[in-house]
């Protein structure tokens, strides 16, 4: 089968976490969110996930969320950065969430956060993390996606056709819910549940926000992205746009970021399933009682 | 997808806290990125080795770095 076209240099995604950790004056706002919503899930399942994988090794944010569940046994730290790894006790684990270093049937539970909206295959990803999960394990994902920078994408849009009367690369394309939906049900993923949240920050300017997305590790890593330096214009030229065009009474800037949560489980007997085509035992016309028309042939 | 045979791995020897030790939670998982071959664990090298992906997947003060281009192809062998 041939593989679609890469557009996410992931090479380079380790380089920015390398660097984003540097800047830990800052948090993640959105790494939080979505390990404490992680959190908040799991404390509504009523059983313990014995061997996990924790996606999101940034300041163990997420690892400790999972643990304040009160649902979690042993948690392995994962990430594509080594600094984002680094710590007092040296544990943990480095891959490219493209290539899943897990055999089969292994994990209990796996939660990535914050990521797999690099992934050039997302539907391989998934995959991978189900084949991964033991019978009735749990995958809890959060990715960006939907109108997620919007604001941004459209203000640097219109600068740079003012200015060059072109337009490149800067804003990634984003996944759409409904599409996450018909993914996680071809990666196999019974009672599969997708649903999204809408957050939005603000900010004096627009380079406030892009200093927030280096330190989150979230400025564009798009294969072909502009590979030599923007002018300092074009970024001006946009921040009045973004300013003109979106900035609240208040004179701050809004900026969209939209949370697709991905839940699945691995197959298991226990679990709740469709009855066959047929194989009622009652007949509904009877459950309602009424009296049942046949259709004419 | 590999099959459920354990991983013969885990060398006889004294425990000690060495750059190379992993956590056997950890080792009795991980399979090779590419091939999801089970792996030999070469602790003297701190390398986990593929051989199937003829690759040794270095690990780094106990982080098992299971990236490809970051592992050493096992014919180019020093």
């Amino acid at each position: 089968m041939p593989l679609p076209p890469k557009l996410f240099d992931r090479g380079l995604l380790s380089l920015r976490r390398n660097r984003a950790v540097v800047q830990k004056s800052r948090d993640d706002f959105l790494l939080a969110h979505a390990s404490a919503e992680f959190g908040d899930r799991l404390g509504a399942i009523n059983r313990v996930f014995e061997h996990c994988l924790a996606y999101n090794a940034r300041n163990g944010v997420l690892k400790q969320a999972l643990q304040a569940s009160g649902k979690t046994g042993h948690i392995i730290a994962a990430d594509c950065s080594a600094a984002m790894l680094a710590g007092p006790r040296t544990q943990g684990l480095l891959y490219d969430e493209e290539a899943l270093p897990v055999a089969g049937g292994r994990l209990d539970l796996i939660a990535s956060a914050m990521s797999l909206h690099w992934a050039n295959d997302l539907p391989g990803a998934l995959l991978q993390i189900r084949q991964a999960l033991k019978p009735d394990g749990l995958f809890l994902g959060a990715m960006l996606g939907g109108d997620t920078l919007h604001e941004l994408r459209q203000s640097l849009l219109r600068a740079e056709s003012e200015l060059t009367g072109g337009a490149s690369a800067r804003v990634a394309p984003m996944a759409d819910v409904r599409e996450v939906g018909g993914l996680m049900q071809r990666a196999g993923f019974t009672l599969p549940v997708v649903d999204a949240d809408r957050l939005e920050a603000r900010y004096d300017s627009l380079f406030h926000l892009i200093g927030d997305l280096r330190a989150m590790a979230l400025t564009n890593i798009m294969l072909d992205r502009p590979k030599t330096a923007t002018s300092r214009a074009l970024f001006a030229r946009a921040a009045e746009i973004y300013h003109e065009d979106f900035a609240h009474a208040d004179g701050r800037i809004p900026a969209t970021f939209h949370v697709i949560y991905l839940t699945g489980w691995a197959e298991h007997e226990s679990q709740q399933k469709p009855l066959r085509p047929g194989s009622a035992k009652q007949r509904l016309a009877d459950a309602l009682g009424t009296v049942e028309h046949k259709l004419k042939e | 997808m590999a099959d459920d045979k354990p991983a013969d791995t885990t060398p006889a020897g004294p425990p000690s806290a060495e750059a190379g030790d992993i956590d056997p939670r950890l080792l009795e998982i991980l399979v090779c990125p590419l091939t999801k071959d089970t792996l030999e664990y070469d602790r003297q090298r701190a390398e986990l080795i593929s051989k199937k992906a003829q690759l040794a997947y270095p690990i780094r003060e106990g982080i098992p770095i299971m990236l490809p281009e970051e592992a050493r192809h096992l014919d180019d062998d020093a």
